[in-house]
């Protein structure tokens, strides 16, 4: 016999399907001896269980009600706590967030143009002991102003003259 | 008149204190005699159903009264639970190793006032001692079905409720448990 209702013996000798369900699976249990046992070993399972079912070691109530009211307490103190103080937790937030920007902006800044040329200068400059004869560097600047470097020949002839 | 449960989740809703001492008189032992079936540890058990109190006082405005205020509050105790095992080592085998020190109690002596034949006694002690041994090896959804079957006698459908599940589901969570539960009691 085919499709048999297993899943629906618990409810049935509980009595919990619906009238036209009941009928179908007695039904059955009439033409299957296997269910119709199987309904019964339920039946006698659900029952022990039911009489036997383990109670739990007895409770001082009285203590457990006092824990309880201390627990509903301490809780309701911890929800007070937060919405009774929103200024320092938004100042704390605040700052906690500028800090955090300006540790990622200050890591993620790459040198602008201007700077990445004055670094390369100074490493040439390092390179070429040019920054130890600063003085002489800054003259070379103040002749260039002065327009003499493009008269440098006339000068070595006036000199030779 | 007294109030519905739901009422009275509507009036803890708007910090009615009273209504919440109610609603705890009414659900305590409940919710840790629930616990306790879930967890099997009795100061977890305590915890756990205070937690789920304190989470009812907490969101009962979201409470729409759509559900039964009871498979409700199962709910967030039951997922408490569940929560509570898988971030405790899982699921274990316990039956022995949780009972409080010293309390010596048996399975048989929790019973509520048995009947019994102490010739049997024995022979019953050891296998109700079986069968919940069993119970407690279950997966976790399984067992939470059968303890809300057995014990809070739910129907189907609000099991499904409160496991948030569709009630085909609970239907295959309860065929399987039961299965292995007749199997191993079959085994010995």
């Amino acid at each position: 016999m085919a499709n048999h209702p297993e899943t629906e013996l618990v409810p049935y000798v509980r009595g919990e399907l619906a009238p036209a369900d009941r009928e179908r699976v007695a039904h059955h249990l009439d033409d299957c001896p296997d269910c119709r046992q199987d309904a019964e070993d339920l039946r006698e399972l659900l029952s022990q269980l039911t009489r036997t079912a383990p109670l739990p070691p007895a409770l001082h109530w009285g203590r457990w009600r006092a824990e309880l009211g201390e627990k509903l307490e301490a809780r309701r103190a911890r929800a007070r706590a937060w919405w009774w103080r929103p200024l320092p937790l938004a100042f704390s937030a605040g700052l906690a967030g500028v800090v955090l920007l300006l540790a990622v902006w200050g890591g993620w800044r790459t040198p602008t143009g201007v700077e990445s040329l004055t670094m390369e200068e100074a490493m040439l400059g390092g390179r070429f002991g040019l920054l130890q004869q600063y003085s002489v560097v800054e003259r070379l600047d103040l002749l260039e102003d002065l327009d003499l470097i493009r008269n440098l020949d006339q000068l070595a002839g006036t000199r030779e003259g | 008149m007294e109030l519905t449960d739901e009422a009275l989740c509507q009036r803890v809703a708007e910090r009615d204190e009273a209504a919440f001492d109610l609603l705890v008189a009414r659900y305590q032992e409940r919710s840790y005699r629930l616990a306790w079936s879930i967890l099997r540890n009795a100061e977890d058990a305590r915890d756990v159903s205070q937690e789920a109190f304190i989470r009812l006082y907490e969101a009962a405005a979201s409470f729409g009264g759509r559900a039964k205020f009871s498979t409700w509050f199962y709910r967030i105790l039951v997922n408490l639970c569940l929560d509570h095992r898988r971030k405790n080592k899982g699921w274990r085998l316990w039956v022995r190793e949780d009972e409080d020190p010293g309390s010596g109690e048996s399975l048989l002596d929790r019973q509520p006032a048995p009947a019994r034949d102490p010739v049997d006694a024995l022979g019953r002690e050891r296998t109700l001692s079986a069968l919940w041994s069993a119970v407690d090896r279950l997966a976790p959804q399984q067992r939470a079905a059968v303890i809300l079957q057995v014990q809070e006698e739910l129907p189907t459908a609000e099991i499904a409720a409160v496991l948030k599940c569709s009630e085909a589901t609970v239907r295959v969570h309860l065929h399987r448990a039961l299965k292995t539960l007749k199997q191993t009691m079959e085994r010995r």
